[in-house]
Formats: structure tokens, C-alpha cells, sequence
């Protein structure tokens, strides 16, 4: 289209560019998950609901996982390179503790070795967002976030995947108290920052969920959410809309 | 990112609470990433008591600012009374509409109160004129999905206007800190039965 | 100046030519049905719009007016549905007034499909179109194209099959109105809850012979929100200010002084 602003589309104008038809190992699953870390726990979140363009493979395809050592992990976007990744990261988790005599992994040292897991396949990657979340050396909730060829931070609370972009600026409002200042000082103090409880974790959690399921069609069904505490890992189950 | 509705940036929000209305956008216009101007307000008002916003390119946003006050103008001459928010939803998709197969790339929003009943009223128009009448609330622009998330999430219908303008700001400042094009300022108007009022938000600027 | 513009044409192409696609226009992804039964038709439709894969609208309406007594369930380009459909409707009570008949559905029909081929499908509507008219009941649909087809059910949009697995496993000839307007309703739950381009409720319309159309919208509404875990309300004064404006709006009386001193009264002609 060399001569799109004199010709229209209703002149014999030939379009010589030859199609290329090429197999697409990738897909879009859909789905959204999150991850919030509280002072003594962390929880991951994802909704169940699996798709592939206007249909539903799965209403219940969980994709948040306790892959051992008090660690929870979601990768998020193209579900066969997410299963993989997570498949991957259990293994090698079996290896490292045969080779150091039942060791526990910490969050960081997993943190940094899923990074070598999606960089390691830096052209040709795992098509995903990966989240994961535990408690750090100090007891501490954490949250590390990935892009998907292993760029990596640890953070306080991060959405992925579908709807990530209707459910980050809410967690920036309510956890992170972003723009939000003490009435009555002009704007000049900002709210004051502490960690949430629990409880309030997971009304934030299920709201973000039932927003994000009110304006996304990809996300719905139900939400499994993953918590760790100094206790272990415990689930629980909310049922979203389905349609 | 390359759709021409999305070169300049900028992003509205219009939000219905008990016996009143609130609309608010950013002020930023741009070129792609390089920041232009934090002085481009994207609401215009027509009569007392309604506002039309204006998303999308910028040259289309004047535009079609530019011909909807003339076509207004008329109105007003002709009818001598200022245009209802309903009317003005149709003029503005028919004007869409007339359009269809060269369209303006603009997300328009209007939101008023009715002359005389003071019934609040919020529509939003695609691009080529399809209305969107919702109760609630309609995002429009470059961080439509952000707005979505904190609108659907923070809206709670019959809020007082003092309590919808702590709502609606709230949705459109942090919408727009997840958004690279949208930002630089921010104008809210508060509209009730008795008074307009206009309030310029301390923003972030990068 | 009748008809569409093309104004900006030109300059569209040429913005796509530099890599600047178009942008996304309101579709109603869309389960639409429609069903005859003994003495009359029944059409029915989801309430979701969406823009890719964002809902814009919860609640939209799908069944549009052409007559009184005819009505049609549009799928496809939003906007397009919806003004074809006005177009239509206004030239419809224009006919109807010119011939002193009442409008038929076949003439409905007719004007669809001529101004949808002189489109050449460049304008997305799919419509499935049915009413009663002085020859009876009827069920047509029109696709973008121009084409159009006449069959006792049928279904349309991107929920079309969900819809036809349930009208061809429970259509029975010679329906009752309330068999009838069961099997739409739940043909079209089937789309809202199978197909994501659909979704919320169903909205319906039932057109009998001999009687008014009547449209029962949002006939289901099975995804009400769930109320939520906590209000979002902020404290007044946690958003900052840096200027505030008020402009005032009065209302202005106006009263009529009536000069009623009989002397002062004007002669008239009587």
C-alpha cells in the first residue's frame, strides 16, 4: 500500500504481498491472577476459568500451585508453557533436595532460579506471566513477579495476565494507598502506609476478582486462592460468575 | 499502541451519584511517548447542567469539540433553550455516524442533568456513534481498561456529590498512573441541580 | 448532503498505510434467537456488547422496533445494527403511511437486504427479523451481506450454536406462546453461559397474532452482582485540590403581569 493516499480500496489496486502461512505454537488462554504479601503471610490468587477465544475449555482448571517448601507459584497466559514451567520448577525442587540432603529452598533462591528457568529459554519463551509468593528468612509475606523471558522484581502486591491491567491500579489505591491523602491536610500527608490483615487481603482479593469478572470475559467461574502462613499453605474457594 | 486513537493520549471518566453527575479527565496530549502539553482538557460544556468529553486524537478532539458548538449554537438559536443531555447524546451519534466508513477516532462521553426534572443522565459513543447508556458510570481513552477495574471496583450508586467527587478522582488518578499515555493533570466537574463545580487534581507528572 | 460521508477516508487509509490500525468498534458478540409458535413469533437476546475482549456495556439493548408489531434482534457491529434498524424503521411507518396498510414483514425484510447488498457487507449487521402483519406470523433473518433465509427457529451471533443446540433439540411445531417464549429464553441462556461474547440477560419479545407486541426487557436476569466484600467509600478530603471553582446556577421565575383596567382595554372590531 504504497499509494494509500491517492488510491481507494475501490480501485482495481492488486495487493502483491505473497501470504505466509505459518503453524503458531502459541495460544491465549485467558484467566488473571494476583499476588498480595501481607507482614506475616502471603497469599496467590487466580480464577479457574480456562479459555480459548469465545469458548470455555474448563470452568475449574486450577493454575495456582504449592510447589513445596511453603512456596505457591502461577504462570499465567499460554496454559501448556505455564504447566511446563511449574512442572519444571517441582522437579528440579525434588533434585535440589536429593543433591542437598532435604534442604528447604528459600523464596529467593527459588526467585532467582525461575529466572534461569525462563531466560533459558530466552527465543523461544514460556508465553507466560509468572507470579509466585511465600514468606522470606525473616517470616516476612513475599511477592516476585516475572516477565516472561525472567526480568524479575519482588514486590508487594502484582495482577497478571487478562485482566492485570483492571486489577493493578486497585491494588495501588488500596494496599499501596496510592494518591490517597489524610483529609483535611490539603494534600500534603500522604495516608500513612501499614500492612493489611489477612481478612482484608482477601476482601480486596475476591472484590478485584468480581470486578474483573464483571468487565473481562476471559476471567470467571471461580477463584482459588492460595495462602501461606508459618503453618503451610491452606486453599480456599469462592464461586465467580459464569458468563 | 499503533491505532491512531491512541498517538495523543488521554483518557475520561463520567460517574452518576444521587441527584447529580461527575465527569473528569486528564490533561495531558502528547506524541506517543514525548509529553506535549498538561493543559489539554479534553470536557466541554454545553447549557448549564451537561458536558461532552472528548477522547482520542487530538485533532479529531478539537474538530469535532469545534462542531458540535456549532451545531449546538444552532440548536440553541433555533430552539431557543439550551440542549437536553439525551439530544445531545444523539446529535453526537448521528455526527459519528455520518461517519461510518471514515470515522473520527474519538470515544466521546456525555453526562448531564436534565433542564427541568434534574434527572441525571451518562452516556458513551464508540467511535462510529453506538451508544452505550449505562447507570453507572462510562470510561472512555487510552486507559479505558484501568477505569474499568477501579470503577467497577469503587462505584457504589447514590453517592453524594461531595462523596462521588472523592470516588470519581480516586478511579482517574490511579487509572491513569497505570497508563504511559494518560496523566499530567486532571479536571473533575461536580454537577448538581444548584451549581457547577470545576476542581483541578494535584497529580503525579511523569 | 444525503448518505454517509467519506471525508476522512483518505486520510485513514493513509494512517493505516503508516502502520496506524483501526480502532475497535462496539460489537455485540451476540447469541440472538428466534422461534414461531402457534399463532405467533417469539425473538430473544443476551444484553452484552463488548470491545474486544472488554464488556462495554452489561446491559445493552439488542431488540430493536421496526414496526409495531414488528421488531428484530440485531448481532454484529453495534452501530450498525442500530441504525440500520432506525433507517429501516422510519422508511417502514413512511410506506405504511403512503399505502394505508399496515407494514408487512416481508417489506421489512425487503428493505433490509436491498440497503445491506448495496453495502456490500461493509456494514456487520446480522439480523434475525419477525413480526405479524395482516398474512400472518413470520421469522427471517438478514446477514451483512444480503442474504437472508426464512426458517420456524433461528439463531444468530457468535452464540448462534449454543443457541441452535437447544432449538433443534426441543423445537416442536405449534408451540404455545409460553413453550415458545421458554425455549428463546433458553436457547439464549445457553449463549450467555457458553459463549463468552455473551452475556447477562435475556431480553424477549413476543408478537401474536391478533395482539400487541410485547417486550419483556430483561425477561431473565440470572448475573446480578454479588454485593461486595466492602464499601470503597473515601474519607472526604483524600484527594488533593490544588484549585476549586463554583459556578452558581440560578433559576430564573418568570412570572406573567396580566393588565386587566378594563378602560385602558383596546377597541376592537367585533
Amino acid at each position: 500500500m504504497t499509494n494509500a493516499t491517492v488510491a481507494s480500496e475501490y480501485s482495481a489496486e492488486v495487493n502483491h504481498v505473497p501470504i505466509e502461512h505459518r503453524f503458531n505454537p502459541y495460544s491465549d488462554n485467558g484467566g488473571t491472577v494476583l499476588g498480595i504479601a501481607g507482614e506475616d503471610f502471603a497469599v496467590l490468587a487466580g480464577d479457574t476459568r480456562q479459555v480459548e477465544g469465545y469458548s470455555i475449555h474448563s470452568r475449574y482448571q486450577p493454575k495456582v500451585f504449592n510447589v513445596g517448601d511453603d512456596i505457591i507459584m502461577t504462570a499465567n497466559g499460554f496454559a501448556a508453557d505455564g504447566a511446563a514451567l511449574i512442572d519444571r520448577f517441582k522437579n528440579q525442587l525434588k533434585w535440589y533436595k536429593f543433591d542437598h540432603g532435604g534442604k528447604k529452598l528459600s523464596i529467593q533462591s527459588a526467585a532467582r532460579y525461575i529466572q534461569h528457568l525462563l531466560y533459558g529459554k530466552r527465543f523461544f519463551p514460556y508465553y507466560v506471566y509468572t507470579i509466585i509468593a511465600g514468606l522470606d528468612e525473616n517470616g516476612k509475606g513475599a511477592v516476585y513477579s516475572y516477565d516472561p523471558v525472567g526480568s524479575y522484581e519482588r514486590e508487594q502486591c502484582r495482577a497478571g495476565g487478562a485482566a492485570a491491567s483492571l486489577i493493578m491500579p486497585f491494588l495501588d489505591n488500596q494496599v499501596n494507598f496510592k494518591n490517597q491523602f489524610e483529609p483535611g491536610t490539603d494534600g500534603k500527608q500522604k495516608k500513612e502506609l501499614r500492612y493489611l490483615s489477612l481478612d482484608e487481603v482477601l476482601e480486596l482479593v475476591k472484590d478485584a476478582f468480581s470486578s474483573a469478572t464483571e468487565r473481562h470475559i476471559y476471567v470467571g467461574d471461580g477463584l482459588e486462592i492460595l495462602i501461606v502462613t508459618k503453618d503451610g499453605v491452606r486453599t480456599e474457594y469462592y464461586p465467580l460468575k459464569r458468563d | 499502541m499503533s491505532d491512531p486513537s491512541s498517538i495523543n493520549g488521554g483518557s475520561a471518566l463520567a460517574m452518576v451519584g444521587k441527584d447529580c453527575i461527575a465527569i473528569a479527565c486528564d490533561l495531558r496530549l502528547g506524541n506517543q511517548s514525548l509529553g506535549l502539553s498538561n493543559n489539554f482538557e479534553k470536557l466541554f460544556q454545553f447549557g448549564d447542567k451537561t458536558f461532552l468529553g472528548l477522547t482520542g486524537l487530538a485533532t479529531d478532539v478539537i474538530t469535532l469539540s469545534e462542531t458540535f458548538r456549532f451545531k449546538n449554537n444552532l440548536y440553541e438559536l433555533r430552539e431557543e433553550r439550551s440542549i437536553e443531555p439525551t439530544t445531545l447524546a444523539n446529535l453526537v451519534s448521528s455526527t459519528l455516524y455520518e461517519k461510518r466508513f471514515g470515522p473520527y477516532f474519538v470515544g466521546p462521553i456525555v453526562a448531564g442533568l436534565h433542564s427541568k426534572t434534574n434527572k441525571p443522565f451518562i452516556c458513551g459513543f464508540d467511535s462510529i456513534g453506538c451508544i452505550d447508556f449505562a447507570k453507572d458510570f462510562i470510561v472512555s481513552g487510552t486507559a479505558s481498561d484501568q477505569l474499568y477495574g477501579m470503577c467497577e471496583s469503587l462505584y457504589e450508586p447514590n453517592l453524594e456529590p461531595e462523596d462521588l467527587f472523592e470516588t470519581i478522582s480516586q478511579a482517574l488518578l490511579n487509572a491513569v498512573d497505570r497508563d504511559a499515555l494518560s496523566g499530567w493533570g486532571a479536571i473533575v466537574y461536580i454537577v448538581t441541580k444548584d451549581n457547577v463545580t470545576r476542581r483541578v487534581l494535584k497529580t503525579r507528572q511523569d | 448532503m444525503p448518505g454517509l460521508g467519506f471525508d476522512n477516508y483518505q486520510r485513514n487509509q493513509f494512517l493505516s498505510a503508516k502502520g496506524f490500525g483501526q480502532p475497535m468498534a462496539t460489537s455485540t458478540g451476540t447469541t440472538i434467537v428466534g422461534c414461531k409458535f402457534k399463532d405467533g413469533v417469539v425473538i430473544a437476546a443476551d444484553t452484552r456488547a463488548t470491545a474486544g475482549s472488554i464488556v462495554a456495556d452489561k446491559n445493552c439493548e439488542k431488540l430493536h422496533q421496526l414496526a409495531p408489531k414488528i421488531w428484530c434482534a440485531g448481532a454484529g457491529t453495534a452501530a450498525d445494527t442500530e441504525m440500520v434498524t432506525q433507517l429501516i424503521a422510519s422508511n417502514l411507518e413512511l410506506h405504511a403511511l403512503a399505502q394505508n396498510r399496515q407494514p408487512r414483514v416481508i417489506t421489512a425484510l425487503t428493505m433490509l437486504k436491498q440497503h445491506l447488498f448495496q453495502y456490500q457487507g461493509h456494514l456487520g449487521a446480522y439480523l434475525i427479523v419477525a413480526g405479524v402483519d395482516p398474512t400472518g406470523a413470520h421469522l427471517l433473518s438478514v446477514q451483512a451481506h444480503g442474504s437472508t433465509d426464512i426458517g420456524k427457529y433461528q439463531s444468530l451471533g457468535s452464540g448462534s450454536l449454543a443457541a441452535m443446540a437447544v432449538l433443534e433439540t426441543n423445537f416442536k411445531e405449534d408451540m404455545t406462546k409460553e413453550e415458545a417464549m421458554k425455549l428463546c429464553a433458553n436457547a439464549i441462556e445457553s449463549g450467555i453461559w457458553n459463549d463468552l461474547g455473551s452475556g447477562s440477560n435475556v431480553d424477549l419479545c413476543v408478537m401474536e397474532v391478533g395482539k400487541d407486541a410485547e417486550l419483556y426487557r430483561n425477561y431473565l436476569t440470572p448475573n446480578v452482582r454479588a454485593e461486595k466484600a466492602r464499601s470503597y467509600k473515601f474519607a472526604r478530603g483524600t484527594t488533593a485540590v490544588l484549585r476549586e471553582s463554583v459556578k452558581n446556577i440560578l433559576d430564573i421565575e418568570e412570572t406573567v403581569i396580566n393588565f386587566t383596567s378594563t378602560a385602558d382595554a383596546m377597541e376592537v372590531d367585533a
